[in-house]
Parts: C-alpha cells; structure tokens; sequence
C-alpha cells in the first residue's frame, strides 16, 4: 500500500449541532475548513435525505429554460476563509435570496432525477413544472441526527456523513479519521466502521475518541477534558493518553450551552424575549459571566456611572433604537456580528452603510452626553447586542411565483444586567436540586477524577483541565467553572499540623515536620481565579508524608525534581490542592489568529473604532481544539506511522477480521 | 492479555461476534467485550428512584453520584450477602451496564444504515416486526459471574433472564472465585476476594470450587466504612459528621480541628433527597478516606501485641506520621493510630471498634480473614492444602487498603509456619478490582470454551436447569 498523502486525509467530527470537517492537511493546521449543519431534512422519498429544506412549487412556464443560470448558492456551508475575501466582492445592495433552483450538483439525487422525467414530458408550450428550491434559511422538518453527542436517527446520520464526504469529493486513495463521541457505543463504533468501508470504500479508517483528540490538540499526554455542549458536558480523564473510561461523565444532560439559554429566557421571557433572541444574546459579547462576588453594575456600588439609567432593571424595550446609549456600547457590538452570515445573507453593504450611518449618529450622542470613559462591558449596567432574523419577504410584483425571499435583518436590543447572569440556578430547577449547570459540572469533574484508579494522576489531572466545546464560549466560562470548583472541592490550605505560622513561600525551608519531612512535590501554582485561596504547600507536604523517595532529603532543598512525584509510594494524597487549566499550545499560528481574525472579522474595515475589544478570552477558538487534535492524530497515524503501531484499519484486515476488530485499532 | 495484539483466527473465530461479559457485584456491575483487557462499562449496582411530575423514574450508571434530584431514593438490587433480591431491578441494572456503553439501546435498523439499499425498481422484502422483536443482546453470547454461594433457584432465574429477556444465542454462568483465578493464570487458587458486602475465601482446583472449603463473612469495604463511622462518633477533638458535597453550599478553611464553618443547603423536605442519598455520597467520602488515610497495620502481629522489640505496637503506630483529610464541609484533622484501628478487626474481632448504632453486628473472630482461611482449608482434601497455601489470590477492591497483602501475608505465615505461603496481587489496580472480569474475558475468548456454552436450542430443550448440570 502506498503511504497516505498530507492532501488525502480527510477529517469529519460530527457534532450534535455542527459537524467539522476537512480535507487534507494544510501546511500548518488551521481550523476545520468546512463547517456543516448537523441536520438534514427528509427528502421526496422516504429514508432519504437532503442537506437543505426542499420546498416544491409548481409554476406554469412558457419554456423550460430556467434555473441553468441560477447561482449555485454554498451558504450554509461555511468556508472560514471566505467572510474575508468575500467581503470585498458582494456589494450588491439588494438583498440576495437564500433559495436557488435546480440544477443542483449532489450526487444520487433523488430529486434530480424527479425533475427530469417531470421535465421529459414537457412537449407543449406551456407546461405546470414543478420547481424544487432549496430553502437554506428554514430549518423547518430537520432532523438533528445526533442528540446530546448520540445517534439517534441513523439512517440520517449516515446521510448526513454521505453528503460531507460528497461535498469534500476525495480521491480514491483517502484515509478517514472520524472524531468519535464518547456516547458512541462499541456496536454504534462497529456499525460506522462497517458503513465507511462499504460505502466510501476507504482504504483506511480510523475512529478517535474526542476527548483524546483534544489531547491531541493541546500536545498533553494526561489532561481532564471536559467538552461543554449544546445540551450535554463530556468529562473526561486522560492518562498517558489513555481515555479512562470508568467514571467518565458521558453526555451529562441538561448541563451544556442550553441551560444559559434557558435561563436567560426565564430572565427575559417576561420582557418580550424569544428563545432565538436569548440564543443570539447568549452568543454576543455582552453575556458573561462575572467571578463570584462582582457587584452587578447598577447596584449601589456602581450606581453612578449610570447617570442616564438609574433605574436598574427599568424597561428594556425590545425594539428599542439603539443611539440611547453611549458609544461605548456601539463600539463592542460590533463583536457581535456573524460576518460570515452577513455577506451570506448579501446585504452587506447597505448594512455597513446602515452602521456607518448609526455610528456618526452615535459619536454625535456620545459627544452630547459627554461619557468620560469606556466603561468595561462588565461595569455597564445596559449593553445593546445585535439581534438577527429572518424575514420573509413579501413576493415581487412581476414575479408572483419567485422563489421565496429572505432578508437578514438586524436590530438592535438592550439588555439589562441580566445578561450576567446566565449561570444563575434557575428558577424552575426540574429534576435537579444542584444550583447551576456548573455545580453539576463541577461535581462532574470530581467523580471523573476520583475514579481514576491511579491515585497519583489525580492530582495532575485536577492541575491539566481543558474545557472545550462551544457552549464554554461564553465569556468568563472557564474562571466562572474554576471558581466553582475550587469553592466546591479545593482543599483549604490550613496545613494540619502546620498550622501557625505558615510560610507563603515554597522555598522557605521546612524544619518544622521533624526527620522526614519532605519537600513539596511541586509548586502549587498561582490560581487561575482570584476568588481562590492560595494552596499552603505544607498541605501538600503533609498529604505526601509517606513519600519514601526523600525521607532523608535535607529541609530546604528545593526539590523541582520533576522525576520526584512519580515515586510517591502509594499515592495517597487527598486531591485537589489546586485546579488549573491548560494553557493551549502556542505554535500553530492560525489557531492564534483564529483569535485574531475573529476579532478583526467582527470589525469590518472602516468601522474600527479605536481600541476595538479584544474578543472575550485568551483562546478563543480552541474550543474547536479537537479538531486540531484530529489533524495532528491523522498526520501521526496516517503519514508518519503508517499504520506500524495499529492507529487505523486498513480495508485488507477490515476485509479479514470484520467491523468489530474496529476496536483494536480504536485510538 | 495485549488488547493491541489481535487473537490469532485458530483460537477465535475470524468472523465471531465476541462474547459479552457481564460481572456483578454489591457494589459495582463489570460488563464488557469477551478478550479485552479491562471492562469497558462499570457502573455502580445502586440505583437511583424518584418522581418527577407525578411520574416515577430511574436513574443508572453514575449519575447517581452526580445530580440531587428530588426524593431521590437509593436502591440495590443485590442483598448483603451477594444473592439477588429484586429480580427486576438487578435485570435492568444489568441491561443497563452493557446497553449503555457497549450495546447501545437499540441496533439500528439494518434496512436503513446505507448498507442495504434497495435498487430502483426491486420491491423491499418485508421486515416489518423484526425491531420490535429485537433483544438487547440477540448477537452476543454471554458469560456471566455468580457468587460461589449463590443458590439454584438464583441461577435458574439468572439463565432465563439471558436467555428470554435479553435473547442472548448462548450463555454460561461461572463462578467469580474461578475466573479470578483464571485471571492470576492459575488453575488452581485459594480465592481471598476482599468486596464492598463480603469477603469470601474459595478454594479453586483444576477450575472447579470446593463447595466445602467455600467460606463468606459481612466484613467488606462497607464494614470498614462502618467502622470508620464508629470512629467518627468517638472522635476527638469532636464527633465529625459527614456532609456531602452537595448540601454544602460554601465553606471556609478551617484550622484543623477547628469546628468547620460552612454554610449548608436546606432543601424542602418534600424536595429533599432520602437518607439513602445521602450515605451513598458519604460513602464516596469515605472511600476517598479509606484511599488516603486508612492502613492496614503491617504486622507481623497483632495492633494489640507488643512488637518484637518490646514495644508495643500501638505506641509504634502512633510514632508514625499522622495523615490529614479534610472533609466535605471543610472540616480537617490529622488520623495518627486511629487510622489503623479502623482495618484492623479484619484480622482481630476484638479490636473492632464498638458501635450499637451500627446496621451491622460485631464480628465475631470467626468472620475475620485468617480464620476464613483456615476453615477453607479444612474443608478441603488435605493434600492439596499445601498447593492451595502456595496459590493464594487476593482480589477485590476492598484488598487495595495500604499493606493489606503485606499482613495477610504475615497472618497466614503464623497460621501455617509448615509450607510455603505465596500470595499473588496483582499490583495493577484494575486487575484487582477486576480479576473476575478479566478472568471471565480471558475464558470466553478461548477456543476451546466454545463447548461449554449453554446454547439457546439446549435451553428450550431442558429449560432453566440445565444451568445446574452444565455449569458445575
């Protein structure tokens, strides 16, 4: 067997909303190129499906010439790359429809093969055609294959696979590196092994577990993962790159991005706000959340800077103008914007038209008002996101029977403080008695961890967390869960025997703890989150007192020894003394723009206004680091390794051994 | 046992569907593919019950551990003793653990998956009815592990269980004694399996129990947690309570021994979860206490004894460094002696720690484990004494308390000074924890097992007993 090519891998991680994938590797990794809905709809038969909405529409034609000029639309589809250089190009001010008519080029159409014996028959003049437009703007009938990470509707699942690997269109020599969800079964593994050989006829497949490929991603062989959802947490812990499957939290329910929805909605309901509106609040820049204890701005201690607001939590008018407030707000808004969805949508220049104008309007309120300086978004106690929709619109005169026309429209709205409090425990807690998602996370976290056998892993696990997932996005997400878990779980640092006169300092040497008192086996780094208590690393002494290794070391010795905690005798260390998050690798340079781009791609040219807010977090975009993950695994396994150490199945021993030896190959 | 190196097709039927190994104890269920090294699934036996709107509902796996819910009740379905109590619950407990992570809930439908699509023209042949009828486990055999005490009419409902609710094509019940010392490579074994409600000593020869030699006693890790409850009553500085995580909703750091300050949760008692909630969680803690603090007194002799050099052991073992815990609430104390005493009336009953209060009665010296063995021992044919004192195997999760092997090894020395005395460990805790999984996954992927199953052509022919006469 030839070796595999860098250009021939191809790459899918479904996901419960959006499934990534990629086709071949790039120079140095970038995030995933193609970006796909995880839906389908169902198509004119039964037990087919369509990437997009179908909706049918007869129209009486005088000759059947149309739609051969028709744009073939790729919207949904994002490409990454796209907003930027598109953005230059479209400038078209009338709004471009969302739907275009046949022909369409996806294989084993159905419906292609509908319209052509409907159009075989059309002899006369005048003729009722019917007309299959896709609908790319409705989500109305999709079915989401996969449900809190698991598969509950296969036939679609395996459509949904079939039309990524169509639009990829790789050559025949590709080897598949499927991301796999940890709610996969082994059966569900065996069952997508066999359809990826039989039905793309791979000559190497390979499944990868999520968590692992986050590993992967970060370059940490032990690490706890934990992967926040649309609806569901994954925690894992890693060990030697070695997924511990007992006490793996696995889809815990009701804990991911949603649960922020909902109760943003149970805040905002009552003002007029939708779901889809809380969504889109949820996602914007404004939504964050604060470190425990942070006043709320427009409470007492901040109340003056609300000069034009006193009242807190007054009315938030829905469709209210923007222009009220500041130009501080205007200026993140800008954040806001799915860029990508703008020049989708086409109207992108009479929306920056629309925004330059808003903007001089604004500087001129800014300037009438006088504020004496940009307040944070956490200080404010108003903040405006951009909400947008949808509208249909009305049928153009001269063509009645036109495909449907959708407008992107935004507008602003103003919320209050409520928009910080989206991981407050909500009012109707259900079935839970846990105040807030990220308790359950939190508790989680630490069940995953005390059921890692090896005792001395856990305390580098509670030091190595990684959230990913794009329901952590949420600005302030991490500290908030960290403080959660250091108030829950975190070890007080009052030393025990130690009590008095407890030195701050690592290196002070140690003389009280009598002979064998060893050194600290390492240093309990600063905490991620103000909120946490310092860890006295005479706690950590103590919890390592059997340490056999250095009994006789002399008090004082710094012992950064980093060979020194692996020969605790039994690991028998209370945990955690400390919890921290993983810093994420530093030398793949479009991960890091990713951060930038976004931000500059929020900020289209010529609206940049002075000092822009950098957006949310340090590493904004490696919440998809599974996917780099998985283009580091396919390089290793495909390229490098070639197949010596069993990363993949060859087609040769599927052919022998059958879908179920999958997983003695299972990474 | 290499799961990277594929079994050769002689031993392992190129194309067979491997067995489903399903190993249930108190306190957890083990289930995974026959020839792996690990199993996949483990959940906890317990399960969950509450009402949510009026309606009742289940919880598994651990979930349990993770989210209060409301009323929340916790049950098990398996006694004390290691004998099934409530049929239906352990069935579902059981299905639960391999449908979870190794089934899945329901095979995909064939016709669907992309695999079977029909050509244009050709008319589908009819399937309807072929889900509904599909069992969870209608192409994988199973081997399932009892305990060597479970009695006949058990084993008749464990087999129609498999056979009619699960449809598995072919079953076999072993005994967890055998298959740990399967695990250990040994054909023949003495068995000391340390569990969460028993502790059992098998005598295994040639791949058979001893029924005679078979001996049992209630002095598992949940004796150990009840004595270590006896010593939180009677500890000072003050008794110590402990509150799980989730009643509490902020603490603050405490000196040691300080009373801790914590803010608690309440929960409106028609809300509130059930007291079985709570020691469920308690007993996390206190398995992270047993993990941390606990030890076994290393020996030679008693706690009680004086030490060879005129010292007594106590005064020793107080000598040695304490070790901290902290609790849930923020509370935290050094354990010195006390963390010894808490093990040590598994070897010596009259140093259990007294407790009236306690679910379980004191032990008697007969229960302790030097005094199982030795009634094990005089169960057996004499002459094989000597090869089983040469083979004993200790497992179970409960035998992982620091230095249980190390005492153990010195009891048996003083009991027998005669032969030789070899204990085999495992040091990996999984194959500790797992010996009779790992035991059972190595038998079912042998080629030469495939005999032995009871298939379910024999089962309709002789019904439930044949359990009785095929698996000996």
């Amino acid at each position: 067997m030839p070796p595999f090519k860098d250009e021939h891998i191809l790459i899918i991680a479904p996901g419960s909303q959006v499934t990534l994938a990629q086709l071949g590797l790039p120079e140095s990794f970038t995030p995933a190129r193609y970006r796909f809905p995880t839906r389908m709809f169902p198509g004119e038969k039964k037990g087919e499906y369509e990437p997009y909405k179908i909706r049918e529409r007869r129209q009486e034609i005088k000759l059947a010439t149309n739609g051969s000029d028709a744009p073939k639309e790729d919207v949904e589809m994002k490409d990454e790359d796209a907003p930027q250089t598109q953005e230059g190009t479209t400038n078209t001010d009338e709004p471009k429809t969302e739907s275009t008519d046949e022909p369409k080029t996806e294989g084993a159409d159905s419906e292609l093969d509908g319209e052509k014996s409907e159009a075989n028959g059309e002899n006369s003049q005048t003729v009722e055609e019917i007309f299959y437009e896709e609908d790319v703007a409705s989500e109305e009938g999709a079915i989401y294959p996969m449900e809190n990470g698991r598969i509950v509707d296969w036939p679609c699942f395996f459509a949904l696979l079939t039309h990524v690997y169509n639009t990829l269109s790789p050559p025949f020599h590709t080897p598949i590196l499927l991301i796999a969800e940890p709610a996969w079964s082994l059966r569900d593994r065996e069952a997508l092994t066999q359809f990826v050989f039989e039905k793309f006829k791979t000559p190497a497949f390979s499944l990868m577990d999520s968590a692992l490929a986050v590993c992967y991603g970060y370059g940490v062989s032990t690490a706890t993962v934990v992967d926040v959802g649309k609806d569901k947490v994954d925690v894992t812990a890693v060990t030697d790159f070695i997924v511990n499957e007992h006490g793996r939290g696995i889809a815990l329910e009701g804990c991911g991005g949603d649960y922020m929805t909902d109760r943003l909605l149970e805040l905002l309901g009552p003002k007029g706000f939708t779901r889809e509106m809380c969504e889109q609040l949820k996602r914007s820049n404004i939504t964050e959340l604060l470190p425990q204890g942070t006043p709320l701005p427009g409470t007492a201690a901040t109340a003056r800077q609300d000069g034009n607001h006193p009242a807190s939590g007054g009315p938030e008018g829905v469709n209210q103008p923007r222009a009220q407030n500041g130009a501080g707000e205007n200026d993140e808004d800008e954040g806001v914007l799915d860029v990508a969805a703008i020049v989708s949508s086409g109207d992108t220049s009479e929306f920056l038209a629309q925004r330059e104008k808003e903007k001089a309007g604004t500087k001129k309120g800014a300037d009438a008002s006088a504020k004496p300086v940009r307040l944070p978004n956490s200080k404010k106690e108003k903040a405006t996101f951009q909400y947008q929709e949808f509208v249909k619109l009305e049928p153009e005169e001269g063509a009645p029977n036109g495909p449907g026309r959708f407008i992107r429209q935004t507008r602003d709205i103003e919320v209050s403080v409520e928009r910080f409090l989206a991981a407050t425990p909500k009012q109707k807690t259900g079935e839970r008695l846990s105040s807030g998602f990220l308790e359950d996370i939190a508790t989680q976290i630490h069940h995953t961890i005390l059921a890692v056998p090896d005792a001395t892993k856990r305390s580098d696990l509670w030091d190595s967390l990684i959230i990913v997932g794009n329901g952590s996005r949420v600005k302030g997400f991490t500290q908030a869960l960290l403080a959660t878990i250091t108030q829950m779980f975190v070890l007080s640092p009052s030393g025990t025997i130690f009590t008095s006169e407890i030195p701050s300092n690592f290196s002070t040497p140690l003389h009280t703890g009598g002979t064998n008192t060893p050194a600290p086996q390492g240093m309990p780094g600063p905490m991620h989150h103000p909120a946490g208590h310092g860890v006295n690393p005479l706690l950590v002494a103590a919890t390592h007192s059997n340490n056999t290794a250095a009994p006789n070391m002399p008090p004082g010795t710094p012992s950064m020894d980093p060979t020194f905690s692996h020969h605790r005798s039994t690991g028998h260390s209370q945990t955690p003394t400390s919890v921290k998050t993983i810093r994420p690798p530093e030398y793949f340079p479009e991960w890091k723009e990713q951060t930038a781009t976004s931000t500059t791609a929020q900020n289209p040219p010529g609206l940049n206004g002075p000092g822009g807010p950098a957006a949310g977090g340090t590493h904004r975009g490696m919440e998809e680091a599974v996917f780099l993950g998985a283009q580091v695994a396919s390089k290793v396994i495909f390229v490098i390794d070639q197949g010596l150490s069993k990363g993949f199945m060859s087609r040769v021993e599927y052919n022998e051994n059958g879908p179920s030896a999958i997983h003695e190959y299972v990474m | 046992m290499n799961p990277s190196v594929p079994p050769s097709a002689a031993d392992y039927g190129g194309d067979e569907v491997s067995a489903i190994v399903l190993d249930p104890g108190f306190s957890t269920t083990r289930a995974g593919f026959a020839g792996e090294d690990t199993p996949k699934s483990l959940i906890p036996t317990y399960y969950g019950k509450y009402s949510f709107e009026g309606q009742g509902k289940l919880i598994y796996g651990d979930d349990i551990f993770v989210t209060p819910r409301p009323g929340l009740s916790i049950h098990n379905p398996i006694g004390r003793d290691g004998i099934v109590d409530d049929w239906d619950m352990a069935e579902k407990v059981w299905e639960y653990s391999f449908t979870s992570k190794l089934t899945g809930a329901k095979p995909g439908n064939p016709l669907l998956n992309g695999l079977n699509d029909i050509p244009e023209g050709e008319l589908p042949a009819e399937m309807e009815g072929v889900e509904s009828d599909e069992k969870p486990l209608a192409d994988s055999p199973l081997l399932m592990s009892e305990s060597s005490w479970n009695p006949t009419k058990a084993r008749e409902k464990t087999i129609e269980i498999a056979m009619e609710k699960w449809g598995t094509p072919a079953f076999y019940l072993a005994r967890n004694g055998v298959l740990a010392a399967f695990a250990a490579g040994k054909a023949s074994a003495l068995v000391v399996d340390i569990g969460a409600s028993n502790i059992s000593v098998t005598p295994v020869h040639d791949g058979m129990i001893l029924k005679r030699g078979v001996q049992h006693s209630p002095l598992g890790g949940d004796y150990v947690s009840s004595q270590i409850r006896a010593l939180f009553k009677s500890n000072i500085p003050q008794p110590i309570t402990i509150t799980p995580h989730y009643l509490i909703s902020s603490k603050t750091a405490v000196e040691a021994g300080q009373p801790p300050r914590a803010k608690y949760k309440t929960f409106p008692p028609e809300r509130a979860p059930d007291a079985s909630y709570r020691t469920l969680l308690e007993e996390r803690t206190l398995s992270e206490f047993k993990e941390c603090v606990v030890q076994v007194w290393p020996g030679p002799t008693k706690l009680s004894a004086t030490g060879p050099n005129g010292v007594p052991n106590e005064e020793m073992a107080r000598s040695s460094p304490g070790r901290p815990f902290e609790f849930p609430d923020g509370y935290n104390q050094v354990f010195g002696v006390d963390r010894y005493r808490v093990v040590e009336s598994l070897f010596d009953a009259k140093s259990a720690i007294p407790d009236p209060d306690s679910a379980l009665p004191a032990p008697t010296q007969a229960q302790t484990v030097p005094e199982l063995i030795k009634a094990a021992l005089n169960g057996v044919d004499v002459d094989i004494r000597a090869h089983l004192l040469a083979n004993v195997v200790v497992t179970g999760a409960s035998s992982l308390l620091y230095g249980f092997t190390d005492r153990l090894n010195h009891e048996l020395m003083q009991l027998y000074p005669g032969p030789r005395v070899r204990i085999s460990a495992p040091g990996n805790t999984s194959e500790r924890r797992f010996s009779s999984w790992i035991g059972g996954s190595i038998l079912a992927s042998l080629g030469t097992f495939h005999q032995m199953w009871i298939s379910k052509k024999e089962f309709d022919e002789h019904g439930p007993s044949i359990v009785e006469k095929r698996c000996k």
